[in-house]
């Protein structure tokens, strides 16, 4: 046993170089890691530091790092600057909509594609799949012409441009993305476990609600934490639509605040802030789901 | 098995589809009306709208093919899609390069790799808008970071932004910065995936750590390296927020994208035959590199 592990590894047994050098190399790739993981968080680390300090801090050469006396005064004259409560909830209630909308329109879809059969399955998931690598900013124009045709009963325009309903209704009806990384998941779940049920008289919406989507949790958690990332990060969009400062989001109050901020870094760091810390939150509880995501898509690309 | 199952199902006749038809079209029923109004209706209805001129105040106005005419001499347009070629051809090879190296440095079983993973990837989940406020100041002429940072080698401050040398390659810096995360990811699945006997065959074999990479890892990680191309390319094109908030109130002729020229005719200038115009040249550039792309692949990908 021991003779064949050192057969195995006669490099390492036979003398102490190549081991110490091979713990060198490790040692000063951990330490370039490090570093190259710092030189990635100065951006949030400085963003951090600024919204902490006093305007001649700001100014001052060499450049202050840890302000002397934190100035926790800047958090407070940024959240009444703009109705930054109002942009949080707007927020929040986007990405909610916009997550329960596509798990529930694209897991029904990916249902249909993977565990049903018709006829021009192929076809038309080949056409969503085309959907896929178009850029949304082609639609930009007729998606605005179609939302200012639609009548609304309580804007101000009496159509939909103006109101937060452009940013979030088409969720509820499907997307290639969802659909496809969900599909890829439902592929994986056996048929017989279907075909079982369907012998006990379930039907397919039984089989779906029952069987699939307790099954993909995983997938599902997946599909909701890159939704409500993109609607929480989403910025085209709430500037082309929304119009009262009262309904943004908070990059489109983010941006409007830049706007009328100039230059005050404290407070524009401390807007950024609070902007970003649910997403880095929501990332590191859920960094397990994020990370399979982009691996599956990928892989089975 | 599928051809006989779907001349089966076509038999049996349940409902417009066909098979399980009816049940179908209850389960399709979001997805097609999306199709439908939103996506793959909007990109014919470009087609008819391209042709006019409109303002949406008053009725379109056929003007034919103007748009495009106008689009081929309009300098601005012109600088838009140079600046787009150049941001493209510099963020996707750098990023793609640079997140290779990480993605092999990370890939191994050290304690507290999750923590320097986390640092690498949190930028990606911010939104670009908050990324870039701190990128602006950090960029700043007057005491930007950068500035500060350089000055103590002696070099006098620059205007990172607003040179029109500077100004785009500022904004790739950030935007390859902000993507890393997603491409180190993808790498870092590929690189799990490669079989550790494969790996163990070649050292038997005499493969050194060079001959190892160029010869096992590389071919394998092939797949994982022309997924991310598809994804950084046709991200690249789509190039917007980062220019919104470096270049306010208004990009120059240095630093406008299509995206932001579609923007600004359709939504600044209510020009909108004129942006869907755009939008279609950014479609067709689109469409041609990702299918010039994937049959590419043929020469270079090696599936296993």
């Amino acid at each position: 046993m021991s003779t064949a592990a050192a057969a195995a590894r006669p490099a390492i047994e036979r003398s102490p170089w190549p081991a110490r050098a091979r713990r060198i190399r490790r040692g000063v790739l951990i330490g370039l890691l490090i570093a190259g993981g710092i030189l990635m968080m100065v951006p949030f680390l400085w963003m951090i530091s600024t919204s902490l300090k006093t305007r001649a801090e700001v100014f001052a050469t060499p450049p202050v790092f840890l302000p002397a006396h934190p100035r926790w005064e800047n958090y407070a004259d940024m959240w009444s600057a703009l109705p930054f409560g109002a942009f949080f909830v707007n927020s929040v209630k986007l990405a909610v909509l916009n997550t329960v909308g596509q798990l529930v329109s694209c897991s029904m879809a990916a249902f249909a594609f993977s565990a049903l059969r018709f006829r021009f399955r192929g076809p038309l998931f080949g056409l969503l799949l085309v959907t896929l690598i178009i850029p949304f900013q082609v639609v930009l124009v007729p998606n605005f012409i179609l939302y200012r045709l639609l009548p609304h009963p309580f804007s101000t325009s009496g159509n939909w441009i103006g109101t937060q309903e452009p940013l979030w209704v088409g969720a509820f009806l499907g997307g290639a993305f969802g659909t496809f990384l969900l599909r890829q998941f439902f592929l994986t779940i056996p048929r017989e476990l279907g075909d079982a049920a369907r012998v006990d008289g379930a039907n397919p919406w039984q089989i779906y609600r029952h069987i699939y989507l307790p099954l993909a949790r995983p997938a599902l958690a997946t599909l909701a934490i890159f939704t409500f990332m993109w609607s929480w990060n989403d910025f085209i969009n709430p500037i082309i639509y929304l119009r009262d400062v009262q309904s943004f989001t908070l990059t489109a109050g983010l941006s409007l605040f830049q706007g009328q901020y100039v230059g005050k870094w404290p407070l524009l760091m401390a807007g950024a802030l609070v902007s970003v810390i649910p997403m880095i939150v929501l990332f590191v509880l859920a960094q397990r789901h994020f990370v399979r995501g982009i691996a599956l898509t990928g892989i089975k690309g | 098995m599928t051809a006989v199952g779907r001349r089966r199902a076509g038999n049996r006749g349940g409902g417009p589809l066909g098979g399980e038809g009816r049940w179908a079209l209850l389960f399709l029923a979001p997805t097609l009306i999306g199709l439908a109004i939103l996506s793959a209706g909007p990109i014919l209805a470009t087609v008819a709208i391209s042709l006019t001129e409109w303002d949406l105040l008053t009725a379109p106005k056929l003007v034919g093919l103007d748009n495009f005419v106008e689009l081929a001499s309009d300098d601005r347009f012109l600088k838009a899609l140079r600046n787009t070629a150049f941001y493209t051809a510099t963020s996707v090879p750098l990023g793609m390069l640079i997140s290779l190296f990480i993605a092999l440095a990370l890939n191994q079983t050290i304690r507290g790799i999750a923590w320097i993973r986390t640092a690498y990837f949190l930028p990606v989940v911010t939104s670009t808008i908050a990324v870039a406020l701190v990128w602006q100041w950090i960029y700043a002429a007057d005491s930007g970071l950068l500035n500060e940072f350089l000055g103590v080698f002696g070099i006098g401050p620059q205007k990172w932004l607003s040179n029109p040398t500077l100004a785009m390659p500022s904004i790739v810096a950030m935007s390859v910065w902000q993507g890393l995360g997603t491409d180190v990811i993808i790498f870092l699945a590929g690189l799990q995936a490669i079989p550790m006997d494969l790996l163990d065959a070649a050292s038997v074999d005499g493969a050194g750590r060079w001959a190892r990479f160029r010869n096992v890892v590389l071919p394998l990680l092939t797949p994982s390296i022309f997924f991310t191309g598809v994804l950084s390319l046709i991200g690249a094109f789509q190039v917007f927020d980062q220019i919104f908030v470096l270049q306010r109130p208004r990009p120059t002729d240095a630093t406008i994208t299509i995206v932001y020229f579609i923007y600004e005719n359709g939504f600044k200038f209510f020009k909108m035959g004129y942006a869907t115009a755009a939008s279609w040249v950014l479609f067709v550039i689109v469409a041609v590199f990702t299918a010039i792309y994937f049959r590419s692949q043929n020469r270079w990908v090696h599936y296993q």
